[in-house]
């Protein structure tokens, strides 16, 4: 490794920074799945981003839908049409937005309670910590889904309600995770010489803890977007989401309510499922993928 | 740092070490393990209460769906319903009602809650019960042997079904089973009313009947506890003692049975227990899909009144199931790990 | 007759993903039946690795040259059938930490049964009476009481378990026995009689016995003969008496170095470190100030898992005044390292004080941060007590900063890296704790506490993780600290030796109170209390005084 003589000790700091960044990524790149799943993230986002600018919202509209009901896939709508008669390919595209904006907000939501929880926790011992994990197992054991539906069914219907009551149930895996990471950085004899140097509470946190759980948080952050996604197409389907929005959820609900399912119209099932699962999978392997990259534990050998 | 305390004193190491394993110990960790899960209950049961009281709007606004309605029927209502008292006091009544079997009645049906619930239990009980067992059973045996052969064309193979299953919502695959099946298994229920009444005629009814839900419920989790064994076991493929087993000349499949896979066991079976809640949040979706008629289709049809004296009834009780699974799988790791028994 | 075990050039090339590492190349060795050899090497010398091949057991990774001749069977060509006869029945392991090499979840009844079964002569299985006869008989070999078969592992000392280890390797009654690092993670006490049972046991039963450590005087006390192993190849083989009191190749007397014979004059103030210590300063004038650090009647306790309290200090005085250096000495368990974090404010005593330059320590707030500018803690192991994101600026840094002196961060960081004999300085600036060798490592954590100037170090063990040739070098650092700059140091060990080589007093530590205190020659050369004198008893290599008085 070559350092510039006499650099400035910020630059050493953000050079060092890069080069494992850099490291990470060269990692990243050897694992295909990971990749692939990066790669199909990146293009859903995009494009969602983009549907307002590359199609018609008034596809959507029940009352301008252009197709006859239910009609196979066809010229005029590759994937078919839905009862309204609304082209499937416009739903699913435009789905992807509800989706992943759930699936992101959720995610956020739930890691940063799980977060702050995890590292309080395990780095206040004590009876702060004692509460806090009491708290944690309530959480854990109950059912998240049922939560969530509880929640769902007395909040007014939107699509905050639903973030927020997927973000509200889900914390707990993150924080026992986060706390177990803690714990696991606050046992190592760094933090014992950091606290001889004179380190307070927030030097430890902010210089050592934070920095080390970082990696798993982020790892733990994409499968809990996959999670959440699934989470919101269930409550979907059971009709306390959000039903004003064209979500993969509300496709299906629609799918088995208005009798296109005993119908036989697999056009109106398999899109919006094969969505969920595509995106839901891109998740999963990216977050593996960096769970293996940045997780010490998980790397054979040491 | 105080690790050096915990180390058995050297100068005392010929001399027995004293029995820790004392019954004290066991009767003090179960009894606080029964009085954890009791408090847990009670917590769910007010959790669940105010959840449904403190959160924006009353019952009877839900009930009413703001439609326009005449004040004298809403006081009505209220008056019925018990909701018109201070909360503190619905509260009590709640908790006493409970003491005596007594869930509060349905708002939709007029009947009492406990009664519903009873009727719904033991059709969710056999639906959880055997896609749990069949998913047990096949995600560790695939999980054994993908992790023993890791990186095998089995091990990939695997994996990948195993990852892309773990991605499908429940409710989906039920569908997809449905219109793919196309009528080779019952669609709806548990019971065909052409069935004869003879009680063989009527267990292959309700098997068949079950099919559908229970490979649905099945498949999803068969993948994650594959994954988590595959990965428990991944875990201790360096572990000392298996050098220490081939050395002493063991093949290789006593190695593995005898040596890794018990050791790989225990977190498993412990999370299969742990994640019990999933199960019962996904026999909710499923249940909804094929019209089971358990606890999961009562929810999704007191969802659509809301009829909230029968949510909170069934929330209460799935919780309550599944604290209870935690404490047995707390239980039953320190009768299967050594360690835990006598730490 | 052919011997017991030869190995004919034998080469292990590892398979790696930045391509191939050559871990053993041309070893030679020949062992005849009932004969005993120690491999001696630092960490990474391919001792292992040699010990591994004997049985095959080495990751998939490794690719076996050469030849491995056992009973004048070739281990490298058996197929998989003889081979797994050929295991533990002919050769057994007493593998390095039996807290890992035992399985967890299983009796050490059944463990020790095992081989046993695995190996019973066709058709004729043994009957559970037999195998727990057996069983019984092995434990008692190892004096432990045959109830203790029913034990899991984690019911043992490291020492008892080291015991099962041993019962194990012996249950085939192989004609050969490889101990890998049979005692590294023991007490000098315990170690000593470990050593003592594995030399009797392979003595009386006529095996063969190969032991690999980094610890010279542990395989003289055990071994006749010593091969010295040094990056992959043996450099050195003679009789052990021989190699130890005139050792030939550079590295063989670097090892024999690190471990001085504690008495010997030679070594007294003289760690084995290549550049030379300063001269001992003018130290008369009088110092009737009060002592630097002192330490009053501590008391601390903890709950142990009973809930019942337990003494780790059971009221301890002890004073370190400037200018020298305290060596605390005392086995795991002793509560050593509970006083010294309890002198570092770290822990909270139950009762007692302690004085930093005759003012009582504050057990909080600004006073304390103050306090812990001037005595610093030095831990164990380097490698775990860098943060490994962190670069070396910065972890030199890390005191500066908590403590506000910005001003001129560079120049402090600068010149502590440089009074660690880390030069010149800009070079390790972004380096991270994984691209270090392991003493320099251990320089940056002292570094990091010079930043501070402060006027103590309290180090934890500062060489025991550290291979033989760079403890000299540490030790040897701490020394010149404390003649050059009068750093006063508080040195907590195990390691009777290290006291010898750089400490001016001892305290003698046992069940959490100090026993013996006193200059070194007073409480090393004539020890006044028995566990002083036991623990000098269990020096493998003796001390000077008792090697006199026994010729």
């Amino acid at each position: 490794m070559t350092t510039p003589e006499k650099a400035s000790p910020r630059a050493i700091a953000w050079q060092r920074r890069r080069a494992s960044m850099g490291k990470v990524w060269q990692e990243f790149a050897t694992n295909k799945g990971g990749l692939i799943g990066l790669g199909f993230l990146a293009l859903a986002v995009v494009l969602a981003l983009l549907a307002p600018l590359i199609s018609d919202e008034s596809g959507l509209d029940v009352t301008k839908a252009a197709g006859q009901p239910l009609s196979p896939p066809n010229g005029d709508f590759l994937l078919g049409t839905d009862i309204d008669g609304r082209s499937i390919l416009l739903m699913t595209f435009w789905g992807a937005r509800i989706s992943l904006l759930v699936g992101f907000s959720a995610a956020i939501l739930s890691v940063l309670i799980g977060t702050v929880i995890g590292v309080t926790a395990a780095h206040f011992g004590g009876w702060v910590s004692t509460v806090l994990l009491r708290f944690t197992d309530f959480f854990l054991v109950l059912p998240s889904l049922v939560l969530a539906i509880a929640l769902s069914a007395v909040l007014p219907q939107g699509v905050w309600t639903v973030i927020f009551a997927i973000g509200v149930t889900a914390w707990p895996t993150t924080a026992r995770l986060v706390r177990a990471q803690t714990l696991t950085i606050e046992g190592r004899p760094y933090i014992e010489r950091s606290k001889a140097l004179g380190g307070g509470h927030l030097h430890l946190i902010g210089k050592h803890v934070l920095p080390g759980v970082a990696p798993l948080v982020l790892a733990n952050t994409t499968l809990v977007v996959g999670n959440s996604i699934i989470a919101d197409a269930t409550l979907a389907f059971l009709g306390v989401g959000n039903p004003a929005a064209v979500s993969w959820g509300t496709m299906l609900e629609t799918a088995l309510n208005n009798g296109a399912v005993t119908r036989g119209a697999w056009w109106n099932l398999l899109p919006p499922g094969i969505a969920i699962v595509l995106i839901v999978l891109a998740f999963t392997l990216v977050g593996r993928a960096l769970e293996t990259v940045l997780n010490p534990r998980l790397k054979g050998g040491h | 740092m105080t690790q050096a305390l915990s180390s058995v004193d050297p100068s005392s190491a010929l001399v027995d070490p004293d029995e820790r394993r004392g019954g004290t110990g066991t009767a003090r960790f179960v009894l606080t393990k029964v009085a954890e899960a009791l408090a847990s209950i009670v917590l769910v049961v007010v959790l669940f209460f105010f959840l449904f009281r403190m959160l924006p709007g009353d019952p009877v606004n839900f009930m009413i769906r703001d439609r326009p309605t005449d004040p004298r029927m809403i006081a009505e209502l209220r008056e019925k319903l018990g909701v018109d008292k201070p909360m503190l006091r619905q509260f009590v009544d709640y908790i006493g009602g409970l003491l005596h079997g007594d869930m509060g009645q349905s708002y939709i049906e007029r009947r009492p809650v406990l009664d519903m619930i009873g009727e719904r239990l033991w059709p969710t009980v056999l639906l959880v019960g055997s896609a749990t067992l069949l998913a047990v059973a096949l995600g560790l045996w695939l999980g054994v042997r993908a992790a023993w052969r890791r990186g095998s064309g089995f091990d990939r193979v695997q994996t990948g079904i195993a990852l892309t299953l773990w991605s499908v919502p429940q409710f989906w695959l039920g569908l997809l089973l449905l219109v793919g099946t196309n009528g080779l298994f019952p669609s709806r229920g548990m019971h065909s009313p052409d069935a004869a009444p003879d009680f063989f005629s009527q267990g292959l009814d309700v098997l068949h009947h079950l099919v559908l839900p229970c490979v649905t419920l099945m498949v999803v989790f068969y993948a994650q506890y594959m994954l988590v064994m595959r990965s428990s076991l991944l875990g201790e493929m360096n572990a000392d003692y298996l050098t220490t087993a081939r050395a002493k000349g063991l093949r290789d499949d006593l190695v593995r049975r005898k040596h890794a896979v018990p050791n790989a066991l225990l977190p498993t079976v412990t999370l299969v227990f742990m994640q019990f809640g999933m199960v019962v949040s996904g026999a909710v979706s499923v249940e909804a899909v094929f019209s089971w008629p358990g606890l999961g289709q009562l929810v999704y049809e007191a969802l659509h009144g809301p009829d909230l004296p029968v949510l909170q009834g069934v929330f209460v009780v799935l919780a309550s199931a599944v604290v209870l699974m935690n404490l047995v799988a707390e239980l039953l790791y320190r009768v299967l790990d050594p360690r835990v028994r006598t730490a | 007759m052919s011997p017991l075990l030869e190995l004919k050039n034998l080469g292990v090339t590892y398979t790696t993903g930045g391509g191939k590492v050559t871990a053993v190349r041309g070893v030679g060795l020949r062992l005849e039946p009932g004969d005993t050899l120690g491999v001696a090497g630092e960490s990474g010398s391919g001792k292992s690795t040699v010990a591994m091949s004997v049985l095959r057991l080495l990751p998939r990774s490794a690719e076996v040259s050469g030849e491995i001749l056992l009973d004048g069977e070739d281990v490298t060509t058996m197929k998989w059938g003889r081979l797994r006869a050929v295991r533990w029945a002919a050769a057994s392991v007493v593998f390095q930490g039996a807290m890992h090499a035992l399985n967890p979840v299983r009796k050490i009844g059944e463990q020790i049964a095992e081989p046993i079964r695995v190996h019973a002569p066709e058709g004729k299985p043994p009957s559970d009476a037999q195998l727990k006869a057996r069983v019984a008989e092995l434990l008692e070999q190892v004096d432990l009481p045959a109830a203790r078969a029913g034990a899991y592992p984690h019911e043992l000392s490291g020492g008892q378990k080291q015991r099962v280890m041993i019962a194990m390797a012996l249950a085939c009654e192989p004609r050969l026995i490889i101990a890998d690092e049979p005692t590294t993670a023991l007490d000098v006490i315990v170690q000593a009689q470990v050593l003592d049972l594995l030399g009797a046991l392979v003595a009386d039963h006529g095996i063969g016995l190969i032991m690999i450590s980094h610890d010279l005087s542990v395989l003289a006390a055990t071994c006749a003969r010593i091969a010295v192993m040094y990056d992959g190849e043996i450099v050195e083989q003679r009789p052990s008496a021989e190699l130890m009191n005139d050792p030939h190749h550079p590295h063989s007397q670097a090892l024999a170095a690190a471990f001085p014979t504690v008495g010997d004059p030679v070594s007294r103030f003289a760690p084995a470190t290549a550049s030379p210590l300063p001269p001992e300063p003018d130290r008369s004038a009088a110092d009737d100030r009060p002592p630097l650090l002192a330490a009053e009647n501590l008391r601390v306790s903890f709950r142990d898992r009973t809930g019942s309290r337990i003494d780790a200090v059971a009221g301890v005085s002890l004073e370190v005044r400037r200018d020298e250096i305290v060596a605390l000495v005392g086995q795991s368990g002793s509560g050593k390292t509970t006083l010294a974090r309890t002198l570092l404010g770290l822990q909270k005593p139950d009762s007692g004080r302690v004085l930093y330059e005759g003012a009582a320590v504050p057990r909080g707030g600004a006073g304390l941060r103050a306090y812990r500018r001037q005595v610093q803690l030095v831990l164990q192991d380097p490698t775990s007590a860098l943060n490994p994101r962190h670069s070396v600026y910065e972890a030199v840094a890390e005191g500066p900063r908590i403590h506000g002196l910005g001003a001129d961060e560079l120049g402090i960081v600068t010149k502590a890296l440089e009074a660690a004999e880390l030069r010149p300085a800009e070079k390790y600036f972004g380096r991270l704790p994984h691209e270090l060798s392991g003493g320099q490592r251990q320089r940056v954590v002292i570094a990091g506490a010079l930043a501070l100037e402060p006027g103590m170090l309290v180090a934890d063990e500062p060489v025991a993780s550290l291979d033989a040739s760079v403890r000299g070098e540490i030790l040897g650092l701490l020394l010149r600290l404390r003649r050059e700059l009068g750093l006063a140091a508080l040195v907590i060990t195990h390691d009777l030796g290290l006291a010898w080589n750089i400490a001016d007093r001892v305290a003698v530590m046992y069940r959490g109170e100090l026993v013996e205190v006193g200059t070194v020659e007073e409480v090393l050369l004539n020890p006044r209390h028995e566990y002083t004198k036991s623990l000098l008893a269990a020096l493998p290599g003796g001390t000077a005084v008792r090697t006199v008085a026994e010729r």
